[in-house]
């Protein structure tokens, strides 16, 4: 029983990772990692210039550096089985953000039927 | 003192605290505590039931040791035994409440597969009251777990003058940890944490105080704000306890059918299942979460079964009391199909509930007429000369349409207005009702525990499975009868999603999720197959638009 308050934006990042030009490797290697340390992935949001990788209590990592005009930008969202559309990502919008879901797995026993 | 087997005379009753329970979470009753759920049969005694059985399966050795009497060789099972059933440890995080950021929606309860997250209005007065009864210790960490809302607190104020103090509790004893709670709650009120030994206490006591402080004050509940009837203990008919996946779509649509069906008529009703997931989680012997008459004959039967059943009881008077028929996609579009069928020209007062996951979920996977156009499934493999399923998904709905005096309505979980008002009116409706709903499967959708909610809510967005409500009584037209009310965009072909200005379509739907991964190539363009599916549902709902008057 405490005062009410409205939802908050976004609390601070658990982990940032500064994206160099050319460097998408690392950027993917920090992307993996968030694996492990966030909960159950939630969400990612793709600004020009950074993105966030969300789980389901809104933790999140933060790229920077890195948005949706960048070729870069892909294989990092695939890393985390990210549902957006290659076709339109690099596209501008009149938005914030593009916000896209990440819940994506394999279905059972996919690898013994194939 | 509890024994190891047999028969216990100083053991505790298994509906109240043990060693290995505690706080007793594990008992009868979701709101507030009850005792068995007694009847009179000479071939199944309750009470020996849940203290002998259920005591041999909880304490592990009830399979190898338990006689094969009147009761077990019999395989019935009582109402609520999996009231009984303890997954305190099969999940390693549990859902904390934030109270502070908490506006009362009922969405986590509501959403919930398994009656683990309970919530409940007490008004101010009574509830500082009932905080003295609280042991010291534990008082503020109990009291602190309520929350000030404006729905309830604000509003109460103003309109009953005492505010409603509101709580979120979860039962540790029956919580899987899916997390689809805290993924519904858009109000950041809460988290998944680790389930040290002390979250556990304090868990365990809490869930056990918010039983002993009694039910919600019922003024505080709105009855035409469907959402609220959770907080009454008699739409818990589906308790915790049931052996599904931790997440199952299937788990929260039973459970809210169940809600809906005891809001109006309490436990005065009964369910005739078809084989299915649904059948095994629920009668997984010795545990059964219905709280109404239930019987399962065939994969193919239920329909058929179903109109016994009516018979029967409309020949004992019985006629006010609702049957459902429940069953999967494989029973009710394949299998039982034409049992189904012969259901609606029977022009008899059953109620059918299709819990459609798109495939035979129980027995691994296997494709239905129900699958859409290119699912990976273990009928339909996706392999190199043919990119799973190629046949078009087989619309039920419109073809219930089709029969005689027929009320059919398509809801997900996640429409929870819809849903409600597509169950409430199969069950005000004088003769035959098919309720289809999608629910997810997360083993064979490819999907992660939390996602049934928006894996629904997309699957209409994307017209994978568009919601729909046929009325007969609202007309002699099909316009008139049919409404497509609560389809984002519905007079236009696809509905554009304003996190991304894009348009979301079949292919957007099939890229969330794990049944069509093998669609998209390394660059993550679709297959021709997945176009053509993609096809298939615009026709689809372009059918639908015209049949009501929209197109
Ligand atoms: C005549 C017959 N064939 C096969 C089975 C095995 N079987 C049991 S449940 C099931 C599939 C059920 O699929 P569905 O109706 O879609 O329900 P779900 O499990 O997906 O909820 C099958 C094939 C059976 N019980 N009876
Ligand atoms: S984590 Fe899942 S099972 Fe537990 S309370 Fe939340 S929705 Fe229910
Ligand atoms: S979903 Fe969130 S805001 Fe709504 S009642 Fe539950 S905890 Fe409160
Ligand atoms: S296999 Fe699918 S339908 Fe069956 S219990 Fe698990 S999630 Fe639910």
């Amino acid at each position: 029983m405490l005062n009410r308050k409205r939802r908050t934006a976004l609390s601070a990042p658990k982990a940032t990772h500064d994206y160099t030009p050319g460097e998408v490797v690392a950027a993917v290697e920090f992307v993996k990692r968030t694996r492990a340390e966030l909960r159950t992935l939630r969400k990612v949001r793709v600004w020009k210039d950074k993105l966030h990788i969300i789980d389901v209590n809104k933790d999140y990592f933060e790229v920077r550096g890195l948005g949706y005009p960048d070729a870069d930008v892909v294989p990092v969202l695939k890393q985390i089985n990210t549902a957006f559309n290659p076709d339109t990502i690099h596209n501008p919008v009149d938005l914030d953000y593009k916000e896209f879901d990440t819940g994506r797995r394999h279905p059972w026993a996919e690898d013994r039927v194939m | 003192m509890i024994q190891t087997n047999g028969t216990s005379t100083k053991a505790p009753s298994m509906n109240e605290a043990t060693p290995k329970d505690p706080f007793n979470n594990n008992c009868y009753g979701t709101i507030v505590d009850s005792g068995y759920k007694l009847i009179s049969l000479p071939v199944l005694d309750v009470t020996d039931f849940n203290e002998r059985i259920i005591r041999g399966y909880e304490e592990g050795w009830g399979e190898r040791d338990l006689p094969a009497d009147l009761s077990v060789a019999r395989s019935l099972i009582p109402a609520g035994t999996a009231s009984l059933r303890d997954f305190s440890n099969i999940a390693p995080e549990i859902p904390e409440y934030i109270p502070e950021n908490c506006t009362g929606c009922m969405d986590c309860v509501t959403e919930c597969p398994d009656t683990a997250i309970l919530g409940k209005v007490l008004s101010e007065s009574e509830w500082s009251k009932k905080m003295q009864t609280i042991p010291e210790g534990d008082r503020e960490m109990f009291s602190k777990q309520w929350s000030k809302t404006k729905k309830y607190y604000d509003a109460g104020k103003k309109k009953l003058g005492d505010g409603g103090m509101f709580n979120i509790i979860i039962d540790p004893s029956k919580c899987k940890g899916c997390a689809e709670c805290v993924t519904v709650c858009d109000d950041d009120a809460l988290k998944m944490i680790p389930k040290t030994d002390q979250v556990m206490i304090d868990s365990r006591k809490s869930h056990r105080y918010f039983k002993n402080i009694g039910p919600s004050d019922n003024k505080y509940i709105n009855d035409n704000l469907l959402i609220d009837m959770m907080l009454k203990e008699e739409t818990h008919i589906y308790t915790g306890g049931a052996g599904s996946c931790a997440g199952c779509g299937e788990g929260t649509a039973l459970r809210m059918m169940c809600a809906a069906t005891g809001s109006k008529y309490g436990d005065q009703w009964g369910l005739v299942a078809a084989t299915g997931c649904n059948t095994v989680y629920t009668s997984t012997y010795p545990y059964n979460p219905y709280l109404v008459p239930w019987t399962n004959s065939l994969f193919e039967n239920a329909p058929a079964d179903a109109i016994g059943v009516r018979m029967r009881w409309d020949q004992m008077g019985w006629h006010d009391k609702p049957i459902w028929c429940i069953g999967g996609d494989g029973a009710m579009f394949d299998i039982g199909f034409q049992a189904l069928s012969r259901l609606f020209a029977s022009g008899m007062n059953v109620k059918v509930f299709v819990l459609d996951t798109q495939v035979y979920s129980n027995t691994g996977g296997q494709a239905s007429t129900s699958t859409y156009t290119g699912q990976n499934t273990k009928m339909s493999v996706h392999g190199k000369a043919v990119g799973g399923k190629q046949e078009r998904r087989k619309e039920i709905a419109q073809i219930a349409i089709m029969h005689p005096r027929t009320y059919v309505a398509q809801t997900t979980c996640a429409h929870v207005n819809h849903f409600y008002k597509s169950v409430l009116g199969a069950l005000e409706f004088d003769g035959p009702a098919l309720v289809v709903c999608y629910t997810t499967c997360q083993p064979e959708h490819g999907v992660a525990d939390n996602m049934a909610g928006e894996q629904a809510r997309l699957a209409v967005d994307s017209r994978a499975f568009p919601i729909l409500i046929y009325d007969p009584r609202k007309g002699d037209k099909v316009k008139e009868r049919l409404s497509l009310v609560g389809n984002p965009a519905v007079k236009d072909d696809w509905f554009v999603n304003p996190k991304t200005k894009e348009p979301v379509t079949f292919i957007d739907f099939a890229r969330s999720e794990g049944r069509f991964a093998k669609h998209f190539d390394k660059d993550g363009n679709p297959s021709e197959t997945l176009e053509r599916a993609k096809q298939d549902r615009l026709e689809n709902w372009h059918l639908l638009q015209e049949l009501a008057g929209l197109r």
